[in-house]
């Protein structure tokens, strides 16, 4: 599609704009973490990292969200609002790649209204990954620091400029609303960004071969591995909540006094009760078949399903692990074992 | 001084013994100077244990974090004893358990590890970034010498410690049933100086802080898990008939949780400072922790974990206690 160039004198003012024309989100920092935030006066983004803390997915999919409101003896619900059009600025290329692979989830057998709407109304804005982190292997699973899946508009960090590379017609209708601000692409500011991103992949040190993994996964049910990797998990849900991918959630009626609101929230498959049955039965116990879970279900039940690794490489899971269970471990461990 | 060959050499006979289901320590992590808790349930596997600046986790955790699953008609559970490596605080989270019954004497082996303290992960994150291979460390006359792949780097403690091990005034086990290497001399004096900024604060202006803070929970309750003192079988945050804490995410809710989760710690939290470590979202739990610290050591004298013959702070009433903040 089109390619343009953006000052970095101009990008202020471009911000700006983008912020007149729909509600602007970008990273920023909520005391220690980093999350997609909506500019306010004052505000100011912070682009400076291998990835969020929290993924732009909280956006699109918000850990809590108001289904409908209700009150006590009275059988009208009130709906929420009708939404905004949003526009997400600094996504990195993995959680965009995440959307993409969460969209065919929540369009499956039946359409997710809340998440298609919310994702129908968004612009994703990407930018570049020049500097990785440790724990990133995007490469392995499909991505890249420059992959533009999911994404409306790539934008690359060239140090005096921005190039802009559109990749949908929503990433089209930013550019043409900004014309005054660009200048065209050369052919050497597109050598020059291919370059950038070729060597932001070389930096990429940790990964795994990924081949073979999906199919071999269901043949290692009852292997020790799981138990001897799950050994130390706490179960708690740093590594499913802010798991680009990860879209499980619980309903739950909330009651205040007589009114009441039904709304879905953030739910994740290594807490206990996420299988508890009402009988008290819990068909996963224990640690070990939640981790299990977690595995087999990125690595291998989507694989089934959808035909994609429901993991795109953002490292999170490994580091915020406050007890270094490392997926990537856990994976070289399926690739050595024999079935 | 840390002697690694005597502590593998104590693990090797200890998961030897018939009366031992395992032993946990700790081992060099996936990458950079990330450390993983270890199970050695054969001696061969003591050959990978660890001891140095980087073993932040409180392992006394995994004492009561076991599953207890039904078991098959006529079997018995396993009984035999758990052997654990505790720094200082963690062997105070030990005390308290058994203070408290959570754990039986005789089911638990400590084997105390005096410590010269451990680092703050952020902080040495910050200094060496970028390491995807595994490092280690080692502490060398006051300083942390660091294992580079470009050749070792000596800080200045000071620089790279936990600010629990600053002020720390138990760096020794204080009550182990083996001790590997001679005490450290206690380092700093706690005066809860860490607080006293928070304290002189109007009201209005800790709610703010607080408030601020509680919103970028995720409730992910990795402070909740990791915490050596959560251990109720059924957690009130986990009921939802009646939830005594909704799942939504607000303000509202994660204050609730977060009063909830102080609270059940006065008198009880050791400080080890395991919650706000794993905290991935960087709330200043051991804010709330030493407050409610502070108030229970001034008003009633009181420390947990040191003595396992002690009771409870709940249940030590003295008719003596100071009562002037009772309205």
């Amino acid at each position: 599609m089109d390619t343009k160039k953006l000052s970095k004198d101009k990008f202020g003012d471009f911000m700006a704009i983008l912020s007149r024309q729909k509600k602007l989100y970008v990273p920023q920092k909520e005391g220690e973490s980093l999350r997609f935030a909506p500019v306010t006066a004052g505000s100011q983004p912070d682009l400076a990292f291998p990835n969020t803390t929290v993924p732009p997915k909280s956006v699109l999919f918000p850990q809590t969200e108001t289904l409908y409101q209700f009150e006590q003896g009275n059988t009208d619900m009130s709906l929420p609002g009708e939404g905004e059009e949003r526009v997400l600025f600094g996504v990195r290329p993995c959680d965009a790649r995440a959307m993409a692979i969460v969209d065919s989830l929540f369009s499956w057998d039946v359409d997710d209204p809340y998440y298609l709407t919310r994702r129908e109304q968004t612009t994703l804005l990407g930018l570049s990954c020049l500097e990785p982190g440790t724990n990133c292997f995007c490469t392995s699973v499909g991505g890249g620091p420059a992959s533009t899946e999911g994404l409306d508009m790539l934008l690359t960090d060239l140090g005096e400029a921005f190039l802009l590379q559109t990749v949908t017609e929503k990433g089209e209708k930013i550019i043409q609303s900004v014309p005054e601000l660009l200048e065209e692409a050369t052919a050497e500011d597109l050598k020059a960004a291919e370059k950038l991103s070729q060597e932001a992949a070389v930096r990429i040190a940790r990964g795994i071969d990924t081949d073979g993994i999906p199919e071999k996964l269901p043949g290692l049910w009852e292997n020790p591995l799981w138990k001897d990797f799950s050994e130390s998990c706490l179960g708690c849900g740093i590594c499913t909540f802010l798991c680009p991918t990860c879209h499980c959630f619980d309903i739950q009626d909330e009651m205040e006094g007589f009114e009441g609101r039904r709304c879905r929230m953030w739910d994740s498959c290594m807490f206990s009760e996420y299988t508890l049955h009402a009988s008290g039965h819990n068909p996963r116990p224990s640690r070990h078949e939640r981790t299990r879970n977690r595995v087999n279900h990125k690595y291998s039940y989507f694989v089934k399903n959808f035909g994609t690794i429901a993991c795109v490489g953002c490292g999170r899971c490994i580091n915020l692990c406050p007890v270094n269970i490392d997926i990537l471990n856990i994976l070289s461990q399926v690739v050595k074992e024999a079935i | 001084m840390v002697d690694l060959e005597k502590l593998k050499t104590a693990a090797r006979e200890t998961v030897s013994r018939d009366d031992v289901k395992y032993l946990i320590g700790w081992r060099q992590g996936t990458y950079g100077f990330r450390v993983s808790p270890h199970f050695v349930k054969e001696p061969e596997e003591a050959e990978k244990l660890i001891f140095s600046p980087l073993c932040t986790n409180n392992l006394a955790t995994y004492l009561v974090l076991t599953e207890r699953l039904p078991l098959p008609r006529g079997e018995q559970p396993d009984s035999r004893k758990v052997a654990l490596m505790v720094k200082g605080c963690d062997s105070r989270a030990v005390v308290q358990q058994l203070i408290e019954q959570g754990i039986k004497r005789e089911s638990v082996l400590i084997i105390g590890c005096p410590c010269e303290g451990v680092i703050d992960l952020k902080k040495v994150e910050e200094k060496f970034p970028h390491l995807p291979g595994p490092a280690q460390a080692r502490w060398s006359n006051g300083n942390i010498v660091f294992h580079l792949p470009d050749g070792d780097k000596e800080v200045p403690k000071g620089e790279v410690l936990a600010a629990k091990c600053l002020s720390c005034r138990y760096p020794n086990p204080v009550m182990t049933d083996l001790m590997l290497w001679e005490e450290v001399q206690t380092r700093g004096n706690d005066e809860y100086d860490d607080i006293t900024e928070l304290e002189a604060k109007s009201p209005q202006e800790r709610w703010l802080f607080w408030e601020d803070k509680f919103s970028s929970c995720i409730r992910c309750y990795s402070c909740r898990n990791v915490c050596p003192m959560c251990y109720c079988e059924d957690c009130v945050l986990d009921r939802l008939n009646p939830a005594w804490v909704f799942r939504s995410n607000n303000i509202s809710e994660n204050t609730a949780f977060h009063l909830a989760r102080a609270f059940h710690l006065a008198g009880r939290c050791i400080e080890c400072g395991e919650c706000e470590r794993v905290c991935p979202v960087g709330i200043p739990l051991m804010k709330l922790n030493r407050k409610l610290a502070k108030e229970v050591k001034e008003k009633y004298e009181y420390i947990p974990g040191l003595d396992p013959e002690s009771k409870p702070l709940q249940s030590s009433y003295r008719p003596d206690d100071k009562e002037d903040f009772i309205l």
